[in-house]
């Protein structure tokens, strides 16, 4: 017996309510009046141009800077101006991971802190995080810049404090800088490197092969010390074979009292602007973490009190585990504020790249080229630390069955 | 199958109207000084500033908020200050009213784009007239009504006397201002290394430099006066304003460019001031001066029904004179307050061997 | 019984002193540590303010830091501006303490009305703040001290008559918050004037309002919607009318300066922000590849980037980009880059709100038949936007405190006064750390007052769902 599958009769609706066609013609509408408005401000833009008298490129960043860096007495102001633009992306980086590494080490001190036993000690967490949380960042950086330098307790240049050690000095304290010592490169150091890289892949395999003897045996894997110890082998291995290129730069201050030489030093204005910023971020950093503690289900605690593990371990082990897995993602949105508050640097004079494009386009340098590229340096900075920070969020979320 | 029919219709849609060009879109630069800048006031009103001011009955100022001496804001609320006087006397010569201004305080960022989309009918704020900015600014600088010049200050006990000790000192700078400029040009020509800080505001700088955070403090030698009065004066350390000017910092009066009839009242109010202080006219005897001096006659309207063709008032000058002062008054009242006398100094009448020099008034 | 420490008794002081400070070593340890440090700090506070504190720059300048420089004869326009807020927010609160206690009543759970000590008790900051600023206006010799306490007096007086709009019957509810936008809109223009161009913002809500409440006696869809349109227009004229009638131009945006610009803007800019952040929420979970697409490029790119370069773009870009002629004033510049800058954020705050809505509210409206317009505006975005109330207080606090950068702009408002007052000849090199403090202050009064009342909201939204 035949059957003929029977046709299907579509009922398509008139074109201009059939759905299909009007999501496509909706979203090309879009898209053109989008366009269209971008093109108008363009337009608008290139006649406003043409009428002031500027010209709508990039050239400028060839020309000479004329200005002067603070405590970068490296830079020439012959240089052009994409150096100087490089000089601030590298402060801004400083600044910003410095902060990054300060807020999170003292959010997770102050995150625990406040559901500590201690009444002292929650108290002051508590204050802590309240008082900090609700003040503008750029008023605690100002005063950041006064309280611990202006009129805080360190000397001037001359009359530093220096901690030595057997003639050198390890530590270096005024007003203007603090310095520790440094590594001065006496030689090349491609081929220190390569070793160097080298013993990184070769750790990373130690600590690969531990846990896994650990896996299948039980015995302790110790791989902190075992990665350890190959890394500084191969470091020593390196510096030996290269003719130990190495040296340390020891922070000293010259005879006359004036100059600072060598050592490794941060200025005030990023001390302060990284004091401020880290401390500001930490309350934040400290609400989420406290957060996420309180979202641990308490049966891990009471199991964990169970188990007779102390406190330490407690929160070692188990609570904090799971707590940093709910905490990462808005801890990631901390830390791309902190970047992007490191714009308010010239409150305290710190050359971070806002306040060498400002003074740029206070010396003639296109406004709005010069903020195009202000604004593509942060948004590599928070894509970057984006990307790096989900990739570890990804490594950290539970895998569900 | 409809992602793809999307993708080609918004793909042809993009081309189509990337194609249509529109006169004066593209990349066509304009050929300008490299360092680019801006240009020609784009906000001049149709028939001149001068009438729209008249017909406003109000005008613009843009000054200084925050500049000891010559732009400064009371508790009360009310500007007072050099600068701030001299606009004052604008209104009282176009205007009749010297309260006829709205003050509009500016950042030095900000000032010249003030300037250039007309927010502002005239700039007095301590603005330094340079090459770069006359033809870049978009600017028309006026007769400069305060001589000043780049100085460096430093604690006494330092014992600096000239720029060369300064090698490898951290110097307080103002951001945004010609100083920082000229501090580079002049140290760099003499190989004199040095650590610039850059500051938003005297706020800041201040207790910087006091705490010793900068060893010398570089700023035009008025304020660098006024601080160190208010330094001592507060029972700080000593200070010592080096010898050495090492720029011309000629401070005056700015309004947009392309604009005369605006820019030539504005520059005659002004200059009004430093000729009757010459003629001896002050606020105290304007009302009954007489005198056979034909030009006396003529600065104090007399006999004319316009101030020489000029678009002012006959009687603009004794307007100004009566209302805020002569020069000297106007000097006298704020700058001997912050550290500088008249007597001696740049600003002093061309007869006494000082700059102050008018065109006449014939 | 196991031998061990005896059991430590409860209620008395050395007992909690033991339990609380001293549990185990490292506890005790800390403490030691830790309490000559609070205490030569808490000693040092208290030197700082009641002793050696020079506050005369504060209280010398206390109305340039209020209100800045705001021409001083036009003063009451403040005042009047004070009190018409008072009243809008005591409408405001009554009419939400009416509903809420509604809802708890349909819902069959219990209602705590909540004192005016315990409302007072949250607010301890604000009310803090405001007893320093009386006291400092006491010792202030220039101004009259009697005023700011009469201020403040009718402030609180007009706010609790205000409050008894909770009373307000149940079908005329939404009078209450009518008269909620009427009145804040009121204080608004009482300060930047009535002039003949300023009708629309009122002419919408009375316009909407009369859309709304028009009652249409006709059968078919058509002629209702017509009879309401209509009704709107009319009163939308009528407003106009009465404001080119009256005409009288007030004090600008431009020339507010101080906190009163600080609460405004940051005011200002969350409300204009929040319809462009809806938007740019429902477009980022659109369907539509093209509007996901532009939204989040929109998104990402503002977040990406720090406020102060959007308000320098604002400043010195934005004119150039629109055509010739187009007068922004500095304000609004600045205005417009922060709301830009805000909706992006309030758009990921909504998302946060619709992606937390059960899919089954959607699942079950499509059940029903309501077409997707439909399901957004009477399902969806009630529950959402009513879930991220906490979440926009905190947006409302984040630009608060952002409006702080306005100062490097040249707008001066409550951080930047502190530049004018030390340029006066008085204050030239002195009291900087207090002026600091005082700001520092005021901005966290508000600020905690705020993130408290976010956190209660919070946890009233949970208990009542």
């Amino acid at each position: 017996m035949t059957t003929t599958k029977p046709r299907r009769e579509v009922a398509r609706p008139p074109f201009w309510r059939d759905i299909r066609v009007l999501r496509v013609v909706g979203q090309v509408v879009a898209v053109v009046i989008v366009l269209l408005l971008l093109r108008w401000l363009y337009n608008n833009l290139v006649a406003s141009f043409d009428r002031l008298g500027i010209a709508l490129n990039f050239d400028f960043l060839t020309s000479q800077t004329r200005f002067r860096i603070a405590y970068y007495n490296e830079f020439d102001p012959s240089s052009p101006v994409w150096q100087m633009v490089l000089v601030g992306i590298k402060n801004t980086f400083l600044a910003g991971f410095f902060g990054i590494i300060l807020a999170s080490v003292i959010g997770l001190i102050v995150g625990v802190s406040r559901l500590s036993d201690n009444w002292l000690v929650a108290r002051l967490a508590t204050i802590y995080v309240e008082i900090f949380r609700n003040i503008p960042p750029l008023v605690i950086i100002i005063f950041f810049g006064f309280a611990l330098f202006f009129f805080g307790p360190f000397p001037i240049l001359s009359e530093s404090w220096e901690l030595s050690l057997g003639g050198n000095n390890l530590l270096i304290l005024n007003k203007d800088r603090w310095a520790v010592p440094g590594i001065l490169a006496t030689g090349g150091l491609t081929v220190f490197w390569m070793i160097l890289a080298v013993g990184v892949v070769a750790t990373y395999i130690v600590w690969r092969w531990r846990t896994r003897v650990f896996d299948d045996t039980g015995q302790p894997h110790h791989r902190v010390l075992w990665s350890v110890g190959v890394l500084l082998g191969f470091f020593l291995v390196g510096y030996l074979a290269t003719g130990t290129p190495l040296e340390m730069s020891w922070p000293v201050i010259t005879e006359d009292r004036r100059l600072f030489q060598g050592g490794f030093a941060f200025n005030w204005g990023f001390i302060s602007l990284t004091a401020a910023l880290g401390l500001y971020t930490a309350s934040h950093i400290g609400e989420i973490v406290r957060g996420s503690i309180l979202a641990v289900h308490g049966g891990q605690s009471e199991a964990a009190n169970a188990l007779a593990l102390s406190a330490f371990q407690r929160y070692r082990f188990v609570v904090l585990p799971q707590a940093m897995r709910i905490a990462l993602p808005p801890t990631i949105n901390q830390y791309l504020n902190l970047v992007k508050n490191t714009s308010l640097g010239v409150a305290v004079g710190y050359a971070e790249i806002t306040a060498l494009t400002r003074t740029s386009i206070g010396n003639g340098r296109p406004t709005f080229q010069s903020i195009i590229i202000l604004m593509a340096v942060y948004l590599g900075f928070s894509l970057v630390i984006s990307l790096i920070l989900n990739i570890v969020n990804r490594r950290f979320t539970l895998v569900e069955r | 199958m409809k992602r793809s029919k999307l993708l080609v219709a918004l793909a042809a849609l993009a081309l189509v109207f990337a194609a249509c060009t529109d006169a004066g879109g593209g990349d066509d630069t304009t050929t300008t000084a490299d360092a680019g800048g801006e240009g020609n006031g784009d906000g001049a009103p149709a028939g001149g500033r001068l009438a729209a001011v008249q017909e406003a009955g109000v005008i613009v100022c843009g000054v200084n908020e925050t500049l000891p001496g010559f732009g400064v804001i009371d508790d009360e609320g009310n500007f007072s200050g050099f600068d701030v006087d001299f606009c004052r006397v604008v209104a009282a010569g176009i205007l009749g009213d010297a309260e006829a201004v709205e003050f509009f305080p500016l950042t030095a960022e900000a000032r010249f784009p003030a300037l250039q989309s007309g927010e502002i009918d005239l700039m007095i704020r301590n603005t330094t007239w340079t090459a770069l900015r006359d033809g870049q600014e978009g600017a028309t600088f006026l007769h400069t009504t305060f001589y000043d010049g780049q100085g460096m200050m430093v604690p006494a006990d330092t014992g600096f006397t000239e720029l060369e000790d300064l090698a490898n000192a951290n110097i307080c700078v103002l951001s945004g201002t010609t100083t920082e400029l000229n501090l580079t040009a002049v140290l760099d020509s003499r190989g004199i290394p040095f650590n610039p800080i850059v500051f938003e505001d005297n706020t800041q700088l201040r207790p910087a430099y006091e705490e010793g955070q900068c060893e010398a403090w570089t700023s035009d030698a008025s304020q660098l006066a006024a601080f160190k009065a208010s330094i001592e004066d507060e029972g700080g350390a000593e200070q010592f304003i080096m010898a050495e000017i090492f720029s011309k910092e000629p401070l005056g009066p700015v309004v947009a460019d392309g604009d005369s009839e605006w820019a030539q009242a504005v520059e005659w109010t002004v200059m009004a001031t430093v000729q009757a202080w010459e003629f001896g006219i002050d606020s105290s005897n304007v009302d009954g001066f007489q005198s056979d001096h034909p030009d006396v006659q003529n600065l104090l309207g007399a006999g004319t029904d316009e101030a020489a063709g000029l678009d002012l008032p006959a009687d603009f000058a004794v307007q100004i004179i009566t209302q805020v002062g002569n020069y000297e008054e106007i000097y006298n009242r704020h700058i001997p307050g912050i550290g500088i006398a008249l007597e001696g100094t740049p600003n002093d009448l061309w007869t006494n061997g000082g700059l102050q020099y008018v065109p006449p008034y014939h | 019984m196991t031998a061990g420490s005896p059991s430590i008794a409860s209620g008395s002081l050395t007992g909690w002193v033991k339990r609380s400070l001293f549990k185990n070593w490292w506890s005790g340890l800390i403490t030691i540590v830790l309490l000559p440090i609070v205490l030569l700090a808490g000693y040092r506070a208290f030197l700082f303010f009641f002793v050696n504190g020079q506050w005369d720059a504060v209280t010398r300048n206390l109305t340039l830091f209020m209100q800045g420089t705001f021409p001083r004869a036009q003063q009451w326009r403040l005042t009047a501006q004070i009190l018409a807020f008072a009243l809008a927010f005591g409408m405001a609160a009554g009419t939400s303490r009416a509903s809420a206690r509604d809802r708890a009543q349909e819902a069959g759970l219990p209602f705590h009305e909540e004192t005016a000590r315990a409302t007072l008790a949250r607010m301890w900051s604000l009310v803090g703040f405001i007893a320093l600023l009386l006291y400092f206006a006491t010792i202030d010799e220039t101004g009259n001290p009697f005023n700011p306490f009469l201020l403040v007096g009718s402030a609180v007086v007009i706010a609790i008559i205000g409050f008894q709009a909770k009373r307000m019957p149940r079908r005329i509810r939404n009078l209450g918050w009518l008269l909620t936008a009427v009145l804040l809109l009121l204080g608004f223009q009482v300060v930047s004037g009535f002039g003949a161009d300023d009708w629309i913002p009122m002419g919408l809500i009375l316009g909407i309002a009369a859309y709304a409440v028009t009652p249409t006696p006709f059968a078919g869809a058509l002629p209702r919607v017509v009879t309401r349109l209509v009704a709107a227009v009319v009163v939308a004229f009528t407003v106009r009318f009465v404001y080119s009638a009256v005409d009288q131009p007030g004090i600008g945006w431009d020339e507010w300066s101080g906190l009163h610009l600080t609460l405004m803007v940051s005011a200002i800019s969350i409300i204009l922000a929040f319809p462009v952040g809806l938007l740019l929420a429902l477009g980022r979970r659109s369907s539509l590849p093209a509007l996901r697409i532009m939204s989040t490029a929109y998104i990402e790119l503002i977040r990406g980037v720090p406020l102060i370069t959007l308000l320098f773009m604002g400043q010195f870009v934005l004119q150039q980009l629109l055509p010739q002629g187009t007068d922004l004033s500095r304000v609004t510049r600045a205005i417009a880059a922060i709301t830009l800058f805000t909706a992006a954020y309030v758009a990921e705050i909504v998302r946060g709100g619709l992606q937390a809505l059960p899919k089954g509210q959607t699942e079950a409206a499509q059940a029903l038949g309501l077409s997707p317009a439909k399901t957004t505006r009477l399902i969806v975005l009630p529950q959402a936007l009513r879930a991220v109330i906490p979440a926009m207080v905190g947006q409302f606090i984040s630009l608060f405190k952002d409006s702080s950068l306005l100062t490097i702009i040249g707008i001066t408002e409550f951080l930047g006064v502190r530049e004018i007052a030390h340029a006066q000849a008085d204050f030239r090199g002195v009291s900087i750390a207090e002026t600091l403090v005082f700001v520092a202050i005021g901005y966290w009064a508000f600020s905690f007052a705020m993130s408290r009342e976010s956190q209660r909201l919070e946890r009233r939204l949970r208990v009542s769902r």
